[in-house]
């Protein structure tokens, strides 16, 4: 370090002597300004005006007649949506399989064909119904549902969900992402089929819930019948909807022996 | 050991983590010396004291870029003093800096006998208005580096200059002021 200067050892003694300015206390401030900046963002305006919007939005899908309105306008018909988890299954009431799965009245298949104006299809390869249960309005969609039980049958498994080997729905309205909507789980596929020329979809995986869109465009939860594996299918005009632990070739075969 | 100053590293690092209590130590270890830099740019100590704690803030928000074992000096000062010139320039004015003496003598100085005392004071006000009497440029570098005790880096932080350029501009100052210095006297 060169050797200072006389001029420079006087600079030196005399910075003891400079008179600066009394320091403000600078840490209140600067504290008030860093944590304000980190609540401003939760606390702004317009967050406040996204999180009410995003509750009203959620508060109007939530109620059924605004959701199925609003997927009106947007034409979004169907929603396939992943959920982390499912609700856990609660115990079948006893009684007849049918009225352990909420599917409306029981009744005969010639009495559910009498209460319909569409005709009700059989799978020929499952035999007669075990069961028959018809809902109309206002529990059903517009123009009923009716429901096929099939109790065990050989080659396949009795769902350990259902309790019943197969079910098979049929209601009015067709197969496609315009009227049908599955609520999937973790580990669910889904896969677009054909069968006889009619489309479909065979959605295989973990336990789930529909909700369907019936002829009128409503969307109907279907939230008391918990389906195991699932095929789709549109007959024209008429929603089959067969439920079971079924292979995708053994669903086909049974879509493909309705008549 | 309890009461041993945190070092700036860990200060740093903890800040960097959003320790809020961790900057604000760093805030009270370095408000004097950048409140006092940017009164040395902006001449006012109402400015300086925006400045400074402008500076505070945008330093805290550029945590991220401090980089580990660094001197936090350099790196605090040319953000204050950044923000000092940016008040400047802003403003449109610039106060002339007109540094002062305190009255008396620093605490533990020998009492001198009256006489000694007079002249005394009489050469640092003579010193201090020479220094006030040098254009902006020299008295900003004679400022920062006797009187705030900059080192040369914080001193070219501090200006925006090459460290360089600090000692060059220092020489021209010093010699400048050493003419005044030499004209007093003999005047």
């Amino acid at each position: 370090m060169p050797e200072l200067t006389a001029l420079e050892q006087q600079l030196i003694r005399l910075a003891a002597d400079v008179q600066w300015p009394d320091t403000p206390a600078l840490i209140p401030a600067v504290g008030r300004r860093i944590t304000e900046r980190r609540r401003r963002w939760f606390e702004s305006r317009w967050a406040m005006a996204a999180a009410v919007a995003i509750l009203a939005l959620a508060a109007l899908i939530a109620y059924s007649p605004t959701r199925d309105t609003i997927a009106h306008w947007f034409d979004l018909h169907t929603r396939f949506q992943q959920l982390p988890q499912l609700v856990p299954l609660t115990p079948q009431p006893p009684g007849p399989l049918g009225k352990r799965l909420g599917l409306g009245d029981a009744t005969t298949l010639q009495a559910a064909r009498a209460g319909v104006t569409w005709n009700v299809l059989l799978p020929s390869l499952l035999g007669r119904p075990d069961e028959v249960y018809l809902q109309l309005l206002p529990l059903g969609p517009p123009g009923g549902v009716v429901t096929l039980v099939y109790a065990a049958r050989p080659g396949i498994r009795t769902s350990h969900q259902t309790g019943v080997s197969v079910l098979v729905t049929e209601a009015r309205g067709s197969v496609n992402k315009d009227f049908f909507g599955k609520i999937l789980g973790p580990g669910t596929t889904i896969d677009e089929v054909s069968v006889g020329g009619h489309s479909g979809f065979w959605i295989a995986g973990a336990p789930h819930e529909f909700f369907l869109v019936d002829a009128n465009g409503n969307i109907r939860d279907e939230t008391l019948r918990l389906a195991t594996n699932t095929l789709l299918i549109d007959e024209g005009g008429t929603i089959v909807r067969i439920e079971g632990d079924l292979t995708k070739d053994q669903a086909l075969q049974i879509a493909a022996s309705l008549s | 050991m309890e009461g041993r100053p945190t070092d700036d590293g860990e200060l740093f690092a903890r800040a960097q983590r959003g320790e809020v209590a961790a900057y604000e130590e760093i805030v009270h270890r370095y408000q004097q010396v950048a409140f006092r830099t940017a009164y040395v740019i902006t001449g006012s100590a109402a400015d300086a004291e925006d400045a400074a704690q402008e500076g505070f803030v945008k330093a805290y928000r550029a945590l991220a870029s401090f980089r580990a074992g660094a001197d936090p000096r350099p790196w605090l000062l040319r953000i204050v003093a950044n923000e000092a010139r940016n008040r400047v320039r802003s403003t449109g004015r610039r106060h002339q800096l007109e540094l002062r003496l305190a009255e008396g003598f620093r605490p533990g100085g020998a009492a001198p006998s009256p006489e000694a005392a007079a002249l005394a004071a009489d050469e640092r006000r003579r010193l201090i208005g020479l220094v006030n009497e040098l254009s902006e440029e020299d008295r900003l570098v004679i400022a920062s580096r006797y009187f705030l005790e900059l080192s040369g880096e914080e001193t070219a932080m501090a200006l925006n200059i090459q460290e360089g350029t600090v000692k060059s501009r220092l020489s021209r100052a010093l010699a400048r002021l050493r003419e005044r210095v030499e004209e007093s006297a003999r005047a």
